[in-house]
């Protein structure tokens, strides 16, 4: 009898480290497994693209692999699209979304944000001869952004505030369809981050266009995103984006990715974040 | 292993959940046009794929089997950006609706031809030799027997147009598909608006099929289950 109790201790004990060691968060499984999932968006260059090898490529590629390297484990790329990107996450897909997230309060009810780790104006893009010069002539002109994007949003807040006529919007489903609807005439501009612009503008086949006007007032702050539960890893993904500024590495990337242009400031004056 | 641990915030979408509704409006009527129109055509294809006349025969043969041999997904596409490459520019509405149609036709077609083919002729020579017109036989004899047949994969052709519209999201419809994908975004709630979504499709597809059985009830007077 003696023995059937120890070993039932023994048993019991062993038991309470397992249901310890399962209630580890998500952190401590990462490093345990040796591995992280980072899931990446690949139709949004230079933050994230397929380069001539069709290998994953990008600003958000390389923050990848900062992360698995500051981590010590093997990096696993996801790629998915922007609306994907929470469902990931809550199915336990990715453990990890570096993908231009935009920072809004009603989504942050949802998913677990970062403080900053990029920043975007959102621009029009429109052919040189439209005569599009500021913001307010975009009325009446045919507009397209792509669908469920923070540049929709955005486009469509000021639509409605300036009270312009609503069907002169529409939706494209992927980013890239809305470059095809301004090449094939069916909108007159589109409205995307300025840094997808200057991508653009690089391409022979947008020789006659240009950077339009600016989307007013809005600076468009992109957060990496994890479980909203999972403080330890907001933790150290705070540091991470904290250490990456600190030790360099963001002003490197940002000369890899947009050449010559200044390195965006991730605060903004008056407020810490 | 499971991780699924999720809070549902039912709130978030009973907010929008007029706009929901108005959209769910939109895929009916594009569905139920695509449908009407798609009919109107099938009958002239049916007729074209069997007739002599290779310049009638040719246009229906094509149609047909682009029709039923292709992706929806792509031949929506196709009339967006594909049209628009020649700088005929459709609205997304209008471009799901023409290749809705085109689909439609293409599978109603064959259905009918297949209602018809399935009468024999000798029908038609025996109604005659009791004195009805051409016209009286294929009205009172051919037709209710076709209708019989036809009846049931029209029905199932109606429950595929609703849940064809949802491709419309493609080319940045907002149909029920597209609307909820635009909403879900901006609260990042997905499984609260998608398990709607989807109970909102099961609804209209139930609705529609109660529907049509009833009808078949009234119209076969109970003899076509």
């Amino acid at each position: 009898m003696k023995l059937i109790k120890k070993l039932t201790v023994i048993a019991a004990s062993v038991l309470a480290i397992g249901a310890t060691s399962a209630s580890a968060d998500k952190l401590d499984k990462i490093i345990s497994k040796g591995k992280i999932k980072c899931g990446v968006v690949l139709d949004f260059p230079p933050m994230g693209y397929r380069d001539a090898k069709n290998q994953p490529a990008g600003f958000d590629v390389e923050y990848c692999k900062d992360l698995s390297k500051a981590l010590g484990v093997k990096l696993e790329l996801k790629s998915m699209s922007f609306a994907q990107r929470i469902p990931a996450l809550n199915a336990g897909k990715v453990d990890v979304v570096i993908g231009s997230t935009s920072d809004t309060l009603e989504r942050a009810k949802s998913a677990g944000f970062t403080m900053p780790y990029f920043v975007f104006k959102l621009q029009a893009m429109v052919k040189k001869d439209s005569g599009i010069k500021t913001f307010e002539d975009l009325k009446g002109k045919k507009v397209t952004a792509a669908l469920s994007t923070t540049p929709e949003t955005e486009f469509l807040k000021n639509q409605k505030a300036n009270g312009w006529n609503a069907s002169d919007y529409f939706s494209s489903k992927k980013e890239s369809d809305t470059h095809l609807a301004l090449l094939q005439g069916k909108a007159d501009a589109l409205i995307t981050t300025d840094t997808t612009i200057v991508e653009l503008l690089k391409l022979p086949k947008y020789k006659d266009y240009e950077a339009g006007p600016f989307v007013p007032g809005f600076q468009d702050f992109v957060s990496i995103i994890v479980k909203r539960t999972e403080y330890g890893m907001i933790n150290y993904m705070n540091l991470f984006i904290h250490q990456q500024v600190r030790s360099g590495r963001y002003k490197e990337l940002n000369k890899m990715f947009y050449g010559n242009s200044p390195v965006r400031k991730l605060t903004i004056d008056g407020i810490y974040y | 292993m499971f991780e699924f641990d999720y809070t549902f915030h039912w709130v978030t979408v009973w907010n929008v959940f007029p706009e929901m509704l108005s959209a769910a409006v939109v895929t009916l009527e594009v569905a139920v046009t695509s449908m009407f129109f798609g009919l109107i055509i099938a009958v002239f294809l049916s007729l074209g794929k069997d007739s002599k006349n290779e310049l009638l025969s040719t246009p229906s043969v094509v149609w047909i089997e682009l029709a039923r041999n292709t992706p929806a997904l792509f031949q929506i596409y196709m009339m967006y950006f594909g049209l628009g490459a020649f700088g005929i520019h459709l609205s997304p509405y209008v471009a799901v609706l023409a290749a809705l149609t085109f689909n439609n036709a293409g599978y109603l077609a064959e259905t009918l031809r297949g209602g018809f083919a399935s009468i024999p002729n000798t029908q038609m020579s025996a109604s005659r030799s009791l004195g009805m017109s051409k016209l009286q036989t294929y009205w009172y004899i051919i037709l209710p027997q076709v209708l019989r047949k036809v009846y049931h994969p029209m029905t199932n052709q109606m429950i595929w147009a609703i849940l064809m519209t949802s491709l419309g999201t493609l080319v940045g419809m907002l149909e029920l598909t597209g609307k909820t994908d635009q909403l879900q975004s901006l609260s990042f709630r997905t499984f609260e608006f998608y398990l709607v979504t989807a109970i909102m499709y099961f609804v209209i597809a139930k609705t529609v099929l109660l529907g049509s059985k009833l009808l078949a009830y009234k119209i076969f007077r109970g003899d076509a289950q």
